[in-house]
């Protein structure tokens, strides 16, 4: 069982009439509202949050890719791996991930996954994705061609780090005469890939396929995560093999403080600021991006989504955050990784407005009292 | 349709290939309908009173209602070669073309490459065109209430349920989603425009019936205007109190404005018209 650090980036600073006066924390939301300096401040405190991770003695940070919103504002997560390569030691790298459509030509993303593995030292794990719903109206990128745009970037890349360049690839969507990538990951042959969903047949069952890892995107209902990492077992069933845990993460919104008690009171406003602003608006399908079926599908889920929850209580029983003093998180988590078969844990510490004394301790306080006992417990289980 | 008052059925053709959904009615000459974004390929009440003097034919767009072949389409372009073959198998050649927003977008770039197919055009609240300062609204968005806001000026109109759907409840949703996506294919980017339109307008010689809603939200007035000044030989309709789902919220003034137009202006109005 493996330890990340999940971070988002996130704005702090909404106004108070937001939920009023503004339909999303995404792509309409002007960006009048984004104050520079600040803004300068706030990547500085969350590399340092990192970097601490990395001295805490996680497995691995995460960052990842939006644009255009108020949710993550890391438009470009390879900027933050690239610093972080320099600046940790030991953490493994992951970037969940570069949303491959919007890159082009794709090559991009081989070229520059390939300068951030270097730079770790082979630290680096490479997460592709097909990129949010909102990111097709920001960039104006076809979502009816997101899946073949999707497959056919993915596999330019992969060729890119396996093959020797030059080569040619004319696809539907690029047309390259020469593909020859400097630098090559230090991986070989190349960086692990995990790749998130939200629940998508379509992603499930090309992930499983290939045999790389499937990251459940969060704040659904612990219900969904269930029915999807399910769906995905049998996906590798399907093609012949048993999956393994480490082929699943699931990320959570995670909170240590000294008591139950006190840690949902330190808490509660700042969980409950990132599910009714900074996810307003998360939630989008443009059309064609993923089957009319699995919108149906997934619209059910949204009942249970935790942008609709309204008490602590739905929090508990959904597991839609893991909240409490170390003993409590301690055994949530060893509960909830068992039933889900999960083998990482990707923890979303800081969520929006959450300060950073508050962020650190929490922190260090899984890291020193709720880690350990977990990997013993893991090993325990695996001898 | 309950209350039809003429014959008609639901067939499939293939059309190069392409499995198409059509429905025809009426035993008048022939007539070409080419839906919209929302897909009506069901036998509307406007279509069954222009069926009552032309035999209409009202195809489903590849990726609407049952037709297939969404795969082999790119962009309008190949939609318009789409029915180009689509007549050629119905052997429709000379006649009329009644056209509605995507629908319009779609009978204009047709008697672009094609003018010997298309006798008249009668083009109502068109897509097509980007009018500086007068800007389409996002078509794409989830929300039902909204969405009824932009495209109806009386959302309590009756036709609003025969046109879309009010929930995800709604039986109609999977075809819904479905003609949203086939949207989105040919009109995503550039938004529901052909930035190369204005040029070719000029290449437009037979005689255009513009039929616009006052309150159009959609897709401005503006844009009903800019296509009168620019085609060849057009007139512009503006109907008052009404928005961009003109043959729903305005059935009979569409249906009058067509029927009257078709009758009145001369069936080869210019040499460019073709056969």
């Amino acid at each position: 069982m493996e330890f990340f650090t999940f971070h988002l980036m996130p704005w702090d600073r909404l106004p108070d009439d937001f939920e009023e006066k503004y339909e999303s924390a995404w792509t309409w939301l002007p960006n009048s509202l984004y104050e520079p300096k600040h803004g300068g401040e706030l990547y500085n405190r969350y590399l340092d949050e990192l970097v601490y991770a990395d001295e805490l003695g996680f497995d691995g940070v995460c960052v990842n890719e939006h644009h255009q919103n108020a949710y993550g504002t890391m438009p470009s997560p390879n900027l933050m791996a690239s610093i972080l390569a320099r600046q940790t030691k030991n953490v493994k790298i992951a970037v969940v991930g570069n949303a491959l459509p919007l890159y082009s030509p794709p090559t991009r993303v081989a070229e520059e996954f390939a300068m951030i593995d270097c730079i770790s030292g082979g630290r680096l794990i490479a997460g592709l994705v097909v990129g949010g719903g909102p990111e097709y109206y920001s960039f104006t990128v076809n979502p009816t061609f997101a899946r073949s745009m999707y497959h056919e970037a993915f596999d330019l890349v992969i060729r890119a780090w396996t093959e020797d360049g030059p080569f040619e690839h004319y696809g539907k969507h690029w047309k390259l005469k020469y593909v020859n990538p400097w630098p090559r990951p230090i991986q070989q042959p190349h960086p692990p890939i995990w790749i998130p969903g939200a629940g998508s047949k379509e992603t499930i069952d090309f992930v499983a396929q290939r045999r790389y890892a499937y990251m459940g995107i969060p704040y659904f209902h612990i219900e969904f995560f269930k029915r999807n990492f399910d769906m995905f077992r049998d996906a590798c069933e399907k093609y012949g093999y048993t999956a393994d845990p480490n082929q699943l993460g699931w990320l959570l919104p995670t909170y240590v403080a000294e008591t139950d008690e006190q840690a949902w009171e330190e808490y509660e406003q700042h969980l409950f600021f990132f599910a009714q602003k900074l996810l307003k608006g998360l939630v989008v399908f443009p059309p064609g991006y993923t089957s009319a079926r699995s919108i149906a599908g997934i619209n059910k889920a949204l009942a249970k989504f935790l942008t609709s929850v309204k008490t602590r209580k739905e929090i508990e029983d959904g597991a839609y955050a893991i909240v409490g003093s170390p003993a409590t998180v301690r055994d949530k988590i060893s509960h909830y990784s068992k039933y889900l078969g999960v083998g990482n844990l990707l923890h979303l510490f800081q969520l929006g407005t959450l300060p950073a004394d508050l962020t650190r301790n929490s922190m260090r306080l899984f890291a020193e009292e709720v880690m350990p006992a977990l990997r013993k417990e893991n090993q325990t289980a695996a001898a | 349709m309950k209350n039809s008052t003429v014959a008609f059925e639901t067939i499939f053709v293939d059309v190069a290939g392409k499995k198409t959904q059509l429905t025809r009615g009426g035993d008048g000459p022939p007539l070409l309908y080419l839906h919209s974004a929302g897909g009506e390929t069901d036998w509307m009440p406007f279509h069954d009173l222009l069926a009552q003097h032309y035999t209409v034919y009202a195809p489903a767009h590849p990726g609407f209602a049952l037709s297939e072949g969404l795969d082999e389409i790119d962009d309008l372009g190949d939609m318009v070669w789409h029915y180009v073959d689509l007549m050629e198998t119905l052997g429709l050649t000379n006649v009329p073309v009644v056209g509605f927003s995507l629908g319009a977008w779609l009978g204009l770039e047709l008697a672009i490459v094609r003018p010997e197919l298309v006798q008249k055009l009668v083009i109502v609240a068109a897509a097509g065109l980007r009018v500086e300062g007068s800007p389409m609204a996002e078509l794409f968005i989830d929300d039902f209430d909204k969405l009824r806001k932009l495209i109806f000026h009386d959302v309590d109109h009756p036709s609003v349920k025969l046109a879309m759907p009010d929930s995800l409840d709604d039986p109609r949703i999977l075809l819904w989603l479905r003609a949203r996506e086939a949207t989105a294919r040919v009109a995503w980017n550039p938004y529901l425009h052909n930035p190369k339109l204005p040029n070719h307008l000029r290449r437009i010689g037979c005689p255009v019936q513009v039929i616009w809603g006052r309150e159009d939200l959609l897709i401005p007035v503006a844009h009903g205007e800019y296509y009168a000044q620019h085609l060849p030989h057009a007139q512009l309709q503006v109907i008052e109190d009404c928005g961009h789902m003109v043959p729903f919220e305005k059935c009979n003034e569409f249906v009058d404005a067509t029927l009257s137009f078709l009758e009145q202006t001369a069936p080869v109005a210019s040499t460019s018209c073709g056969a």
